[in-house]
């Protein structure tokens, strides 16, 4: 299968879902930002959940089939379209050769992943296909897709792929009544963002943490995938001390210099010296990842028992998940 | 219990970070690498990787592997807590030595731009500049900032100098800097603020490279210093090294 890119949109990147073992190297983890959705459209297809996806931010994109496709997406932020008709997310997608794809700006969220049964095929560099576009790695040729790229997908196909694309193929886009229903595993609220103290949240007065935890709080122009500038009340140190730096990962909120809080995403670096107001619940990861310049949400407190209850719940909900897809073969 | 580290505190539902003590000093450090190539020896289940820092020592595992793994605790910040503990205890400590590097590096003039200006704020000259700083031994206390980057504890007071108070838009990689009281090698070209002394021909980050980063917190540096016609042969036959 392949597609080539006619527009680039405004960030398209490979990404799977991280690269965790070059931390010690300072290596960003990097990955989907939203690594709920690009799980969900791997599992769509019957790939295995790391396989490496497109992460299209703002959409404005359009890509062509050079071949017939079995493709799938999930997110939020566009809407993919052939030739005017909308095709549905979070279900494997047939795409007969020839098709223009417009992945087309929504209105609400920032992010869509779209995988391709196998995944697409970029080599492995450091153990993943992410690519991190500050050092140049990664992903396809270590830079964001442009107009003319061809990109192929893996040839290794699952055996629930390989149904999938028995069952749909044909001389037009087909696909399952079926979808998965991604927004059951998310929280009612999608601009509510559950947090857990941080490291140094001692180190704020009152005033602060009575507003970190009720006031309302904005995504800032200068919001990329390292992290978010967020607008709002400031954040008043009543300790004054130096703090040595040591690791940091996506989810943890600083206080910069200012009293500005920055909320670290998926290409954060790996040690940092702020003090740590909160840390985002991993559950919650991903409403962050579709939260866009201008967005205002709000952060609820939770407990550290409560984040990690959470976080493997959902990571039961999402191995059922993948049984789900696979009964949909069997029947 | 043990006195080994005096704190325990949870990054995030994958990382827990172990903490040492409160100051840089080379027996804390000495006591994080330790503890860090034991937990690399005993690895628990789920277990990814380390990231070592001035005071502690940061562990990152999977939560599903770690909470089905049947160790003793309710939540996994309690097995962790309990192995972690254990591990302390029950390992022999002392026997590991930190692995050396030898960085030459071309002191002065295009490749060490602020040298003269390090010198005339020292009240010394380029020459004792130079001796100062490649007569240590450095300490990797961790790497940091950008892929490669590593923090080096151990320099000269005598060299304590602030940054520049307009950073560069781009410093190339190599280049070897002094910021306060810690000295740096450049891993990318990147912008910074670092007074920039001199510029190794080594490739001190490489992703195609068996292990990218050519220095590992808990590494011992030292540096040689080499003539601008060193410095290019060494920089042609990189690949070779």
């Amino acid at each position: 299968m392949k597609i080539k890119v006619l527009k680039t949109g405004v960030l398209s990147t490979i990404q799977d879902l991280g690269r965790m073992s070059y931390l010690s190297e300072a290596i960003p983890q990097s990955g989907a930002m939203d690594s709920l959705s690009a799980r969900v459209a791997n599992k769509a297809l019957g790939n295995q959940d790391d396989c490496a996806t497109i992460e299209f931010t703002y959409g404005d994109a359009a890509i062509e089939s050079k071949t017939d496709l079995l493709i799938a997406y999930a997110g939020s932020g566009s809407i993919l379209t052939v030739n005017e008709e909308t095709l549905p997310m979070e279900r494997p997608l047939f795409i007969p050769a020839g098709n223009i794809i417009l992945i087309n700006h929504a209105v609400y969220g920032a992010r869509i992943y779209l995988a391709i049964a196998g995944g697409w095929d970029v080599p492995l560099v450091m153990g993943s296909k992410s690519t991190y576009l500050p050092a140049g790695f990664g992903g396809y040729l270590g830079r964001v897709l442009k107009k003319g790229d061809l990109l192929n997908n893996a040839k290794q196909l699952s055996d629930v792929s390989l149904a999938f694309l028995k069952f749909l193929c044909g001389d037009r886009i087909n696909y399952p009544k079926w979808s998965i229903a991604k927004r059951k595993m998310l929280p009612g609220h999608l601009y509510e963002i559950r947090i857990v103290p941080g490291r140094e949240f001692g180190w704020f007065d009152a005033q602060s943490i009575l507003d970190l935890l009720s006031a309302e709080f904005s995504v800032g122009a200068k919001s990329n995938r390292m992290g978010y500038q967020l607008g709002g009340a400031k954040m008043k140190r009543v300790r004054q001390q130096e703090l040595l730096s040591t690791a940091i990962c996506p989810g943890t909120v600083q206080v910069s210099g200012d009293g500005g809080m920055i909320l670290l995403m998926a290409d954060c670096q790996t040690t940092g010296g702020y003090p740590r107001i909160a840390q985002v619940a991993l559950v919650d990861l991903p409403l962050c990842a579709q939260l866009r310049p201008g967005d205002t949400f709000r952060f609820i407190e939770i407990s550290r028992q409560e984040a990690e209850d959470l976080a493997i719940r959902r990571e039961r909900d999402l191995a059922r998940l993948t049984r789900a897809v696979e009964l949909k073969v069997e029947i | 219990m043990t006195n080994l580290f005096i704190d325990i505190y949870a990054l995030n539902e994958g990382a827990v970070t172990v903490v040492f003590g409160e100051e840089i000093n080379l027996i804390l450090a000495g006591k994080i690498r330790r503890f860090n190539e034991t937990i690399s020896r005993y690895p628990f289940p789920g277990m990814i990787t380390t990231v070592a820092a001035y005071t502690s020592l940061t562990v990152f595992y999977d939560p599903v592997t770690l909470f089905g793994a049947g160790l003793p605790g309710l939540s996994n910040f309690d097995k962790i807590t309990h192995y972690l503990k254990n591990l302390a205890i029950e390992t022999n400590l002392d026997e590991v030595m930190p692995t050396k590097i030898v960085v030459p590096v071309c002191y002065g003039g295009t490749m060490g731009p602020d040298l003269d200006l390090v010198a005339t704020a020292k009240k010394l000259t380029s020459a004792e500049i130079i001796e100062f700083h490649s007569s240590a031994t450095y300490y990797v206390h961790m790497i940091g900032f950008v892929p490669g980057f590593a923090y080096l504890g151990g320099m000269n007071p005598e060299l304590n100098m602030p940054r520049k108070t307009q950073p560069r838009a781009i410093v190339k990689a190599g280049s070897v800097g002094i910021a306060g009281a810690q000295t740096g090698i450049y891993s990318l070209d990147t912008p910074g603020g670092w007074q920039i002394i001199g510029r190794t021909p080594l490739r001190m980050f490489d992703a195609e490279r068996q292990q990218p980063s050519l220095l590992q917190s808990g590494y011992e540096v030292v540096f040689k210093p080499v003539t601008m016609k060193e410095f290019e042969y060494l920089k042609a036959h990189n690949d070779e090294n």
